[in-house]
């Protein structure tokens, strides 16, 4: 294998998820305390 | 004999009598027991003084609260049984008020120690734990509470919330939101600030202004128009608790838009007849200069849709020099590159903008200005320019291809001005919706709104509805009726209400009435208080927001004047939160499911919107009702009735109360119900409200759907409203959509890595990948 094959990037990096809470945007939910995070984990899809 | 005392640390101390007449002496000032006989004993001109009768008595007191503790055997009493003994000798010598007020005092001594452990407690929790395992920490998602100024700030925050718990409030305020009945917003800016602020950036424009660190004159193009914007929003977060809103976006930087056409369309003139004609710059350019200024003098300027005026003018002029076809075809060179250059400008200005609002700081480094745009109904050319170009360089995203975090966008949408097909915005209004889609800004406000347009008036920008940050409307105005406007105005502060427990408590609907009157009673109070602390405030507290002229009226102040006359125009905000654990603690049902608790929660709504209406006649100010946010909050409220009540299914058994009016997120609807739902509670909010619909997968590929719920809106009389949907990014890839557990374009899963040799290929495919750290 060619050295650019054995060179890895992107071990342990998440991705990004962006949400709106309380009318602001927020890169990673880790940043919200508890109770937003628990509204967030409960949001439902609505149809249309 | 008693020659040492145990202090509450375990050590132990000489015994001082005194330290325990003294302490008497304070009790028997505030009885006022001894008065009668101070004053007789004054009167005979007794030759001890009266201050003498005072220390005399306590002495006793105190000798005889020794000789009690002596008589039981403590001879080395601590500060407890000490303070014992003092109260039974207070009784037993007669001086029963005293008594009283040396037992309010040991308990207020015991509170006042209470809480500085708890602040201690704080602070260590504030200085120990990261962010990541601290609530506290974690409170504003906007400050990062691992850094150090961070920190430092939550160190302030939590102290000054100490002292104005202890100091400021009234004890029946602080007591009610200590325990949880109400929540004083903001208490650590308590005596400081006021919210937020709508600027005017035209009015703070036109002369130039100060930002405490220097004059910064009147901007000469787009692009020093944007970056003054921002540096305004910045300048003002410094004065505010809140957050900085622009009402007129739109407005106010087409005039920068209008001035760099006008310059580049002068610079490609000049090259246009200088190629044409062969001369040099020197000869041509002061001709041409000139004749601008003459013109501009007499009011003919080059706009970006060319004027027939200033062109046949500026035709007629130069084939005085130069032939006519030169002229002509100079003309049409200068009309298109001048087009073409101020575009340009003028996309670059809005993406610095924007990436500036993300990353630039205020408060100590810690924390980027909380900042709003509202625009959408400017129909001249230069302003749709900027419109275009804010919402392509959104689409764009920050640098790397992130979502931009701030400003928060507002797209302000009317009938006849961008809703609809041959609307002259209406391109915009589309765009708007695509950028949205993937980005979730902008946001849509709703002009047209019964309640919105009762104030609008065409031709005058300052009377389209505006909101800030995540819902906050300040547009009616009691205290003066002749300015219902936007501009210059704010929320001075906010309280809100804790619904579900007053329903929890009563039970009855006729007993919740009767106990949320009270409570509404108490916030309207409590706002009062604050507000003639804030009234004292000076000008030059506050040296950008009122020595700058930003708050109406402020610029007829001098630097020593109080605010309290120009903040009248202000608002005070009584706020709710849980309407929908309201109702079912109320009926067994929220308004989602049942039209008799829709019915009911409009009652609610509608009581308390009429009590602010009524305190705002009463008191001539601005009293209005607001559909609380809940940051931070919601959590907190519901932490302490789980406590207090147990948990109650629908009611208290999640880790959140509802969003104010909103449908519990958990509760399965259609949008368009949901919507239908909320919006006449919009109606009654006036001082904030929101509505959000939540939509799976990627909406940019269904912006049919995305557009139909924007419309609906409009149609049901929402004031305000936003469609969330997932946002993902892979910081590895680049890619932006929605991401499940694999990457879409680059095939790895989180935590995953990817071969070099696969991201050179993918930059083949996607040239504008951003550089992955460690990636040459
Ligand atoms: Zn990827």
């Amino acid at each position: 294998m060619s050295e650019k094959e054995l060179n890895k990037f992107g071990e342990g990096v998440g991705f990004e998820r962006i949400r709106r809470i309380t009318g602001y945007l927020v890169g990673t939910v880790d940043r919200f305390n508890n109770a937003k995070r628990a509204e967030v984990n409960d949001r439902v899809k609505h149809g249309v | 004999m008693i020659f040492t005392v145990k202090k509450r640390d375990g050590r132990e101390m000489p015994f001082n009598i005194e330290k325990i007449s003294d302490a008497i002496i304070k009790a028997f000032r505030a009885s006022g027991e001894l008065k009668e006989q101070i004053k007789a004993s004054q009167d005979q001109i007794d030759l001890l003084g009266h201050e003498d009768l005072l220390s005399s008595t306590a002495l006793k007191v105190a000798a005889y609260a020794v000789g009690r503790l002596e008589a039981e055997g403590k001879n080395k009493p601590d500060i407890e049984e000490i303070q014992d003994a003092v109260e039974k000798a207070l009784t037993e010598c007669g001086y029963g008020d005293t008594a009283k007020s040396y037992i309010l005092y040991r308990a207020e001594r015991t509170r006042i120690r209470e809480v500085n452990t708890r602040l201690m407690h704080t602070l260590r929790d504030i200085t120990f734990s990261s962010a990541k395992e601290s609530d506290l920490k974690r409170e504003n998602a906007n400050i990062d509470g691992d850094t150090a100024m961070g920190t430092m700030l939550k160190y302030g925050s939590e102290s000054a919330k100490h002292f104005y718990t202890m100091m400021m409030l009234k004890p029946e305020h602080s007591r009610a939101h200590s325990e949880g009945d109400i929540h004083i917003h903001d208490l650590d800016f308590y005596s400081l600030t006021m919210t937020c602020c709508q600027i005017d950036l035209k009015k703070l424009f036109k002369n130039g202004f100060n930002t405490g660190h220097g004059h910064l004159r009147e901007p000469k193009d787009i692009r020093s128009y944007a970056a003054l914007a921002a540096i305004a929003i910045q300048s003002n977060q410094n004065d505010q608790h809140g957050g900085q809103s622009i009402p007129n976006f739109d407005y106010a930087m087409a005039d920068g838009v209008r001035i760099t056409y006008r310059k580049s369309y002068l610079s490609n003139m000049v090259k246009a007849l200088i190629l044409l004609t062969g001369k040099t710059e020197e000869e041509i350019q002061p001709v041409v200069k000139k004749l601008h200024t003459e013109m501009a003098e007499m009011g003919m300027v080059a706009t970006l849709v060319p004027n027939e005026k200033f062109v046949e003018a500026e035709a007629r002029e130069l084939s005085k020099t130069f032939d006519a076809e030169t002229v002509m075809k100079a003309q049409k060179f200068a009309e298109k590159m001048a087009y073409e250059e101020t575009d340009k400008a003028t996309f670059q200005a809005m993406e610095a903008f924007v990436h500036n609002l993300n990353s630039m700081h205020s408060r100590a480094g810690a924390q980027t200005p909380f900042s709003s745009i509202n625009y959408g109904m400017c129909t001249e050319p230069e302003a749709r320019m900027v419109m275009k170009n804010l919402l392509l360089t959104t689409e764009e995203g920050l640098g790397g291809g992130e979502t931009a975090i701030f400003p928060i966008q507002i797209f302000r949408v009317k009938k006849g001005v961008n809703l609809n097909e041959g609307d002259p915005n209406y391109d915009l209004f589309k765009l708007a919706c695509r950028v949205s889609a993937k980005r979730l800004f902008p946001n849509f406000s709703f002009q047209d709104a019964p309640y919105n347009l009762q104030y609008y008036k065409e031709g005058h920008p300052e009377t389209e509805i505006s909101y800030m940050g995540c819902r906050t409307r300040v547009i009616g105005n009691n205290y003066d009726p002749t300015r219902e406007i936007s501009y210059g105005r704010g929320n001075l502060s906010f309280t809100s209400i804790n619904l579900p427990r007053i329903a929890i408590k009563m039970k009855s609907v006729d007993l919740f009435f009767k106990e949320l009157d009270r409570m509404l009673q108490l916030v309207s109070d409590q706002l009062m208080e604050r507000f003639a602390v804030q009234s004292k405030r000076k000008v030059k507290n506050f040296p950008f927001l009122m020595g700058q002229g930003v708050w109406i009226d402020s610029e007829k102040l001098g630097w020593e004047d109080t605010v309290g006359e120009v903040i009248k125009h202000g608002t005070l905000s009584i706020g709710f939160i849980g309407l929908a654990e309201t109702l079912v603690a109320l009926t067994g049902k929220h308004h989602g499911e049942s039209e008799a608790s829709q019915e009911l929660g409009l009652k609610i709504i509608g009581h308390m919107r009429e009590f602010c209406d009524k305190e705002s006649k009463r008191l001539g100010l601005n009293f209005s009702l607001l559909a609380t946010p809940a940051e931070g909050l919601s959590g907190r409220f519901v932490r302490m009735d789980k406590k207090k009540f147990g948990i109650i299914p629908g009611v208290t058994d999640r880790d959140y109360y509802t969003n104010s009016f909103h449908v519990p997120v958990y509760y399965k609807i259609s949008a368009f119900k949901k919507l239908a739902l909320e919006a006449p509670y919009h109606a009654l909010t006036n001082a904030g409200h929101i509505s959000y619909i939540e939509l799976d997968g990627d909406p940019t590929q269904n912006l049919d759907a995305f557009e139909k719920i924007v419309r609906y809106m409009a149609e049901v009389g929402i004031g305000y409203g936003s469609i969330n949907h997932p946002v993902d990014r892979d910081p590895v890839c680049g890619f932006v959509g929605v991401i499940g557990d694999v990457c879409p374009r680059c095939g790895r899963s989180e935590g995953h890595a990817i071969s070099e040799a696969k991201i050179e290929e993918l930059r083949k495919l996607y040239p504008g990948m951003p550089v992955f750290r460690g990636v040459r």
